[in-house]
């Protein structure tokens, strides 16, 4: 028996080879599929600016991110809330490669952000970021810290960089403070400033990680009015918050995460009102409350 | 008793004259201290110059290890001359470098001194540059990086400024104990301030006098620098509140 499938084997080896090269063709043809398809998408039909497939990351033991797929689409606010240690903050880092996720997709603008030919910094470009900690360059004055990156990336010119984050500036109050220094401002204005300085790439989505967590109470509102404000006027928006108010009243989506999985997505009122699952229900009634 | 006291004060002023005479203007000996501080800070400027560039990219090339995990044989090399110069008298290093490297091949004293006492700083420097850059929070790399800088650009222009004013202080401090080492330069013939001094020791018989002028002239130069240092510290703090 088993010398006669031997046999069959070696009688079929050529063609075996052949079938594995069918194979490997056949797989590779898979593998570039998601970007064809999404270049072919994009003629005709309104495509995701982000697509996110199956994002793994590991760090040693612990699984930050499970098989976490989502889309973003132009113009949508999704808002990602759960618990610390959910890995809501890992899935928005790793959107713009501040993690660098274990294995998955993430497609943005048609490219995949994964592939190492791709020059991440070209696209990073494109992707606003705020932090928690504002992280402003104490070294450079307002002025500086929002115009560096036009100047140097987008090789805007001193002149026609000042005025338009001086426009920005103006939008979020602070014009006067142009020529002060980070540690001259209070936390609310250094992330209004954050936020400044990341439109002043005029990106094509707004990432934001936690952006009022390290803000005093009465700072928060502040920094939420420009982001709603943002909102408004059509901006793609991935937030990481604790502030429900803000996400029942901005989101287009709510996303919830847990362990390193989406356990749920919805609308504000599906998510608040109506959680499916139990970590959902456990998270929303001791924030809520 | 007082008498006695201030005839002798008399005589031992009148023999320091005389010594001081003996010691610095005879023969005009005072040109064996003049040339040898020409000397001196001819070879510390020249190994301050190596020492920054060495120890930037040394710096530069440990950090990115540690933050990226890239350039790993560049940072095995980096280890290794790290270990060896700050494992050894800089007075060895620079015997090894002037009989067993630089000699045979009729190289200039000066110039070995400059790369010895160079190669020497740009190990002490390296550490202290890469401790500056590590102190530096890394939500600043993110914002950075966040914003399209690739890896070059986020230390040129974020990282370094910031990295070099808390840096100052240490690095000047290895500027100033460099000067200071430079006094071992004798071992290799060469006539620094300190050889000098001990020149005209040995014509006088003097010790007292010049050397108290040598490690004078020493204390005055580090004296500026420090000044010197404090100004600049000053100047870049004003600029960051």
């Amino acid at each position: 028996m088993t010398t006669k499938k031997k046999k069959k084997n070696s009688a079929d080896n050529s063609f075996a080879a052949i079938e594995k090269k069918i194979d490997k063709k056949a797989t590779d043809a898979h593998e570039m599929k998601p970007s064809e398809a999404v270049s072919s998408e994009g003629g005709t039909m309104s495509e995701s600016l982000i697509m996110v497939r199956n994002l793994e990351k590991h760090y040693g033991e612990l699984h930050a991110l499970d098989g976490v797929s989502m889309n973003i689409e132009k113009g949508e606010v999704v808002v990602i809330i759960g618990p610390s240690g959910s890995g809501k903050s890992t899935f928005l880092r790793s959107l713009n490669l501040l993690e660098v996720p274990t294995s998955g997709e993430i497609i943005f603008e048609g490219v995949n952000m994964l592939d190492k030919h791709v020059d991440i910094n070209v696209h990073r470009q494109k992707m606003g970021m705020v932090f928690q900690h504002f992280n402003l360059f104490p070294h450079m004055t307002i002025m500086k810290n929002v115009t560096i990156g036009p100047m140097k990336l987008l090789k805007v010119s001193k002149e026609e960089a000042e005025k338009r984050a001086t426009e920005l500036l103006k939008r979020v109050g602070l014009a006067d403070r142009a020529n002060a220094y980070p540690s001259q401002l209070s936390g609310g204005q250094k992330q209004r400033i954050a936020i400044v300085r990341a439109l002043c790439m005029q990106p094509d989505v707004m990432l934001f990680d936690e952006p009022t967590s390290a803000l005093d109470p009465e700072m928060v509102g502040e920094v939420l009015e420009v982001m709603k404000s943002l909102a408004k006027e059509g901006m793609t928006m991935a937030v990481v918050t604790h502030e429900m108010g803000f996400a029942k009243e901005v989101a287009d989506r709510v996303v919830f995460m847990a362990d390193g999985k989406i356990l749920e997505t919805g609308s504000p009122e599906e998510i608040f009102s109506n959680p499916k699952t139990e970590k959902a229900k456990q998270f929303l009634a001791s924030v809520l409350s | 008793m007082y008498f006695a006291a201030a005839k002798s004060f008399d005589e031992w002023f009148e023999d320091l004259q005389m010594r001081f005479v003996n010691d610095f203007i005879t023969d005009n000996r005072w040109k064996y201290l003049w040339n040898g501080l020409g000397v001196t800070l001819k070879i510390t400027a020249g190994a301050v110059v190596i020492g920054i560039i060495l120890g930037f990219l040394v710096a530069a090339i440990r950090a990115t290890h540690d933050k990226t995990g890239k350039l790993r044989v560049l940072n095995v090399l980096a280890n290794i001359y790290l270990t060896v110069i700050r494992g050894t008298p800089v007075v060895v290093q620079l015997l090894i470098t002037y009989f067993v490297i630089l000699a045979p091949l009729g190289v200039n004293e000066v110039i070995v001194a400059i790369c010895a006492f160079g190669i020497n700083s740009g190990a002490y420097v390296a550490e202290i540059v890469r401790a500056g850059i590590m102190s530096i929070d890394n939500g600043q790399f993110e914002a950075g990086r966040s914003l399209g800088f690739n890896y070059a650009q986020t230390m040129w222009y974020i990282i370094l400024p910031q990295a070099f004013k808390n840096i100052l202080p240490a690095l000047c401090n290895e500027f100033i104990v460099l000067l200071k080492e430079t006094s071992v330069s004798g071992y290799v013939a060469l006539q620094d301030l300190t050889k000098g001094g001990d020149i005209i020791r040995g014509r006088t018989f003097d010790a007292f006098l010049p050397l108290i002028a040598v490690a004078l002239i020493y204390l005055v130069m580090v004296l500026i620098l420090t000044k010197l240092v404090s100004i600049l510290e000053r100047r870049l703090r004003s600029s960051d509140h």
